[in-house]
């Protein structure tokens, strides 16, 4: 057997330390899909019809409401409510299902495409890899909602609607955006193909965004009967059956929209209340705090799991 | 010289079947090497190990001293590959795809630019810096992908038939290009189907077959143990007093003739047949003499001088029994 040489490479650049946070902002999966997305007419083509039709969404609220009552003083605030919602409603289809949809081709599709190889054998790191392909999405759907915010922000004139308002649905949605899209890239670095990728996701989001409530709706209220017809709700069962309903709302988008919506309006807190059933006092939390949690926590799960199926040598 | 790729008992099972069995090679720095063998042999999957796309059931593989087990990112530094079916990204300009691989590898953007001014002049694509790479012919994609693999300046390049699919012209150029690169110093393990090309350009080779590497070894040593004997072809005026089996008689009555083979089973013409002969010129010449004097009507008489295809044959034909 000859011997074995050791051939240190002159040429090849050792990596970088402390330039991080320069590689994460040029990370080359980014730039390319970037480059390739905003290139021509189409991106712009889509971002044009996007504020078309939601401007359309608006105009017709407005007209429901302007129609229906007193244009200005309580009527004119509850146009803004509605517009604010139109546009919300419209946010969350974006996030919900428009994200994952664009990422659950992404890693299926460099497969498909038979490029997914090249990337390996570079020294392009998995981390890189999935986070180039979560930002470049993103960035995209991250752009649709921030250039919703004028068009939202007319609710402003109308009245009904406070920064703060604002600013908690636009957080909720950008982080649900974050964990939404990183399913649709567990799901993509999961499925062999990019049709079984997005049937999966979009059943995943659609089965977490509606199928859940409705399930654990149903179970609620066949507890809250039985527990009624057998023995009466005692305290302890109405605090458990909130306390559930908060922890299952905090799981959900909408749901923690509406429900952190209504805190806020009718009792004027962002954090919590306390609510008394007789004698016994409950301190009842808003859902958005322990959603960002869920979501985070959620979207580090998807990260890592991505990675390492990415990571993963094959065996075929 | 010190071996740059060393295959130390690499086997690859997917279930009952083996693909690649106890596969033991060293190939040397700077060598162009050849690894043939017919479809399904193991050839791509003994470069997927080699590349860290594949995890090996045993053995082991080394680039550079790496192991592709354990130390795969050193092995990706060290390569470059170039797959027998690749894809290309859509809406993606020559230049950009260059720069995007070679971000891949942590080139830094600020010589990004001269870089691929050079790959691209060195592929002969410089006047297509702007063009989409879909737009490409498949020769050019295969050049594209060939400075693809040179972005990071690897010491070893393993490309799968890469002359697969092109078009004569492609081909030649093609063989041009792996010429300059071996000139250039690299080493270069490739497969290929063409075992003229292969010939032209290798400096050893390997040839694979049902997984097995059934022989391997420098081109020329390669040459001499498969045919330790000399190849004779006879052309005899046909129809006369002497017939084919009559001079197959006659040439097996002579020393140092090993077998005789017949127009038909060597595929020849009418009137010609070849034998296996370990004598030298001089042994040689007096055959020729003694078979003209017993009056034999021949035409010519001349060594065949035997080529990798016939190496080929033999070694897989042996081993299959």
């Amino acid at each position: 057997m000859t011997e074995l040489a050791s051939h240190p490479n002159p040429t090849l650049p050792e990596p970088r330390p402390g330039s991080r946070l320069g590689a994460w902002i040029q990370n080359p999966v980014t730039v390319k899909e970037l480059r390739s997305r905003m290139r021509g007419r189409r991106a712009f083509v889509i971002l044009a019809l996007y504020l078309f039709f939601l401007s359309a969404v608006v105009t017709l609220v407005y007209l429901a409401f302007a129609s229906s009552g007193s244009p200005t003083g309580g009527g004119a605030r509850t146009a803004g409510k509605g517009l604010f919602a139109a546009v919300i409603a419209v946010q969350v289809f974006l996030v919900v299902f428009i994200g994952p949809a664009f990422t659950a081709g992404a890693i299926s599709g460099e497969r498909e495409r038979q490029t997914f190889d090249l990337l390996r054998t570079t020294l392009l790191s998995a981390e890189s890899f999935v986070l180039g392909k979560l930002f470049s999405a993103l960035s995209y759907v991250y752009l649709l909602v921030i250039v919703s915010i004028p068009i939202q922000s007319i609710a402003f004139l109308l009245g009904g609607l406070s920064l703060t308002e604002l600013i908690l649905s636009q957080v909720l949605i950008l982080v649900a955006a974050v964990t939404y899209a990183m399913f649709g890239l567990w799901c993509s670095a999961t499925m062999r193909t990019t049709l079984a990728a997005t049937v999966a996701t979009l059943a995943g989001t659609l089965f977490v965004t509606f199928g859940l409530p409705l399930v654990l709706f149903t179970a609620t209220i066949i507890i809250s009967s039985l527990s009624v017809g057998m023995a009466g709700l005692n305290p302890l069962g109405e605090a458990f059956l909130l306390y559930s309903g908060l922890v299952l709302a905090a799981t959900n988008l909408p749901a923690t929209l509406v429900v952190s919506e209504i805190f806020f309006l009718e009792q004027n807190t962002l954090l919590g209340f306390n609510h008394f059933i007789g004698s016994f006092r409950l301190l009842l939390f808003s859902p958005w705090p322990l959603f960002l949690l869920f979501h985070a926590v959620a979207a580090v799960a998807l990260f890592a799991a991505t990675v390492r199926r990415v990571r993963q040598v094959g065996d075929s | 010289m010190a071996a740059i790729i060393e295959l130390d008992g690499l086997t690859k099972r997917y279930g009952d079947l083996t693909a690649v069995d106890d596969l033991n090679l060293a190939i040397d720095e700077g060598a162009v090497f050849g690894f043939i063998g017919p479809n399904g042999a193991g050839k791509t999957t003994t470069m997927r190990i080699l590349t860290t796309l594949l995890r090996p059931t045993a053995g082991e593989a080394r680039v550079a001293g790496h192991s592709v087990i354990t130390e795969p990112v050193a092995v990706r530094r060290v390569i470059g590959y170039m797959p027998d079916f690749f894809g290309v990204y859509e809406d993606m300009k020559v230049w950009e795809y260059l720069d995007f691989f070679a971000a891949c590898y942590d080139i830094p953007a600020s010589t990004r630019s001269g870089m691929i001014d050079d790959l691209l002049a060195l592929v002969d694509l410089g006047q297509k810096r702007d063009a989409y790479v879909e737009t490409l012919s498949r020769g050019m994609k295969q050049r594209l992908c060939l400075a693809r693999t040179l972005a990071h300046d690897p010491q070893v390049l393993i490309l799968d038939e890469p002359a697969s699919g092109l078009d004569p012209r492609a081909r030649i150029e093609m063989r041009e290009l792996l010429r300059e690169l071996k000139t250039m110093g690299k080493t270069i393990f490739f497969s290929s189907h063409i075992l003229s090309e292969v010939a032209e350009i290798c400096t050893s080779i390997g040839i694979i077959d049902n997984g097995r590497l059934v022989a391997s070894g420098r081109m020329e040593e390669m040459m001499r143990q498969i045919r330790a004997h000399r190849l004779i072809e006879v052309r005899y005026l046909a129809g006369g007093e002497w017939d084919e089996s009559g001079i197959r008689r006659r040439l097996t009555t002579e020393i140092g003739v090993l077998s005789v083979v017949t127009s038909e089973s060597a595929g020849l013409p009418p009137g010609s047949l070849r034998f296996d002969y370990n004598g030298d010129d001089a042994a040689l010449a007096h055959l020729l003499g003694k078979l003209i004097g017993d009056g034999i009507p021949v035409l010519a008489f001349g060594e065949v001088s035997g080529d990798l295809e016939d190496v080929f044959l033999q070694v897989t034909r042996e081993t299959n029994g």
